[in-house]
């Protein structure tokens, strides 16, 4: 056993590649209204890379524009100032950590499973009058602690891994057993580490235990795209498991099956679509 | 989207093949957005329509192939291996498997 004490975990969360300085600012002032838009889009816009993948992401069908957007400033005149974040932050985040560190990790599986409840928890969002693009990065960064400890700590995950398969265990038990820590402490530490907001730090504190007092709606919302996904079975792992459903993150929602059903297909298109952006 | 997509009569079209862009009639009007997933309801729709061409994505212009049944329960049995069906406890999961069977096997459901 690797049991990881709470200074290493802080360590390597330190350790972590870094975000570009403009991302970071953008996580920070997720909810906040009165920044300055084109001073940011400027800034953003100096990253050929960042702006090249974020436009291919506005320009996708997920998001229905009826024209192509060219420049970021664009982007936001057509899709507004929440949502252009949300692609740049997406954009960023699925291509700062290094690929292959951890022997047995699918680093693909991760990012089709996160790529997949981004999409979902947006999809249900839009369902319920909920914030879509909030809901959109909670799900895209609910699992990111994993990658905390896979890029950190790679050969006690490796342990992780064998002792998941040989228990057929969920993640976060393997984790537990393991290391002492899981990937939702993992993440929460990340969500500090990088300034994200607090209503994206609960979602991914809460994510497997949404019934608890004080988890909130997103929570719910991120629990339920993140079952959903799991039970499509979408990321192409061999070992696939959903994960018990919360009867309570699921009453919330509120919604039939006819809904549900279109809200599968709509999951499976638009992963499709954006896997092919966000994995290029 | 920017992939590639080939013009097919809709005659050659079949269920399970993806719109390449989106459809509109002759006024400019949107029949089908880009990324659907075309249906026997669509296809009938569309000669209602008088479509007469389809862009359908290049490399999801072989329709896709039928189900098999077994094979998909199986798998769906395999992913959903810690849901116990009649555990009353866990009716939640219980209820996304049924929607998701019903999903996966494709079978009618009475809206």
């Amino acid at each position: 056993m690797s049991m990881l004490s709470p200074e290493q975990l802080a360590q390597g969360v330190q350790d972590l590649p870094s975000l570009p300085a403009v991302v970071m600012e953008l996580l920070g002032s997720i909810e906040q209204e009165n920044i300055d838009i084109s001073v940011l889009a400027k800034k953003v816009s100096y990253d050929q890379a960042l702006t090249a993948k974020t436009l291919r992401l506005a320009n996708s069908s997920s998001f229905g524009l009826q024209v192509k957007v060219a420049t970021i400033q664009q982007a936001i005149t057509f899709l507004g100032f929440q949502t252009t974040r949300n692609l740049i932050t997406a954009a960023a985040i699925t291509g700062c950590f290094p690929d292959g560190l951890c022997p047995g990790f699918n680093d693909k599986g991760f990012w089709r499973h996160s790529i997949a409840t981004a999409a979902c928890a947006r999809s249900l969002a839009r369902r319920l009058r909920f914030n879509q693009d909030v809901a959109f990065t909670a799900g895209l960064l609910h699992d990111i602690g994993r990658l905390v400890l896979v890029t950190g700590h790679a050969q006690a995950y490796t342990e992780v891994l064998a002792w998941r398969a040989s228990h057929d265990s969920d993640w976060v038990e393997a984790e537990r057993a393991v290391l002492g820590v899981d990937h939702v402490e993992a993440g929460v530490a990340l969500a500090r580490h990088w300034n994200f907001s607090d209503t994206i730090r609960q979602a991914i504190a809460h994510h497997h235990a949404p019934e608890l007092a004080g988890a909130g709606f997103l929570a719910a919302i991120v629990h339920v795209a993140n079952a959903v996904v799991h039970a499509l079975d979408l990321a192409g792992e061999e070992d696939e498991l959903v994960p018990p459903l919360s009867s309570v993150a699921w009453d919330a929602m509120g919604l039939n099956e006819e809904a549900y059903l279109d809200l599968f297909r709509e999951t499976e298109q638009q992963l499709e679509e954006m896997s092919a952006i966000l994995m290029a | 989207m920017n992939r590639a997509y080939q013009l097919i009569s809709l005659a050659n079209a079949r269920p399970g093949m993806v719109l390449g862009e989106v459809l509109r009639d002759d006024k400019g009007n949107v029949l089908l957005a880009q990324g659907a997933v075309l249906s026997d309801s669509m296809l009938a729709s569309l000669a209602r329509h008088g479509v007469g061409m389809l862009p359908i994505l290049a490399d999801r212009a072989e329709p896709v192939p039928a189900i098999d049944p077994v094979r998909v329960q199986e798998r769906l049995d395999r992913v959903f291996r810690k849901q116990e069906r009649d555990n009353h406890g866990d009716w939640a999961t219980g209820i996304l498997r049924r929607y998701v069977e019903d999903f996966r096997l494709q079978r009618e459901v009475l809206s």
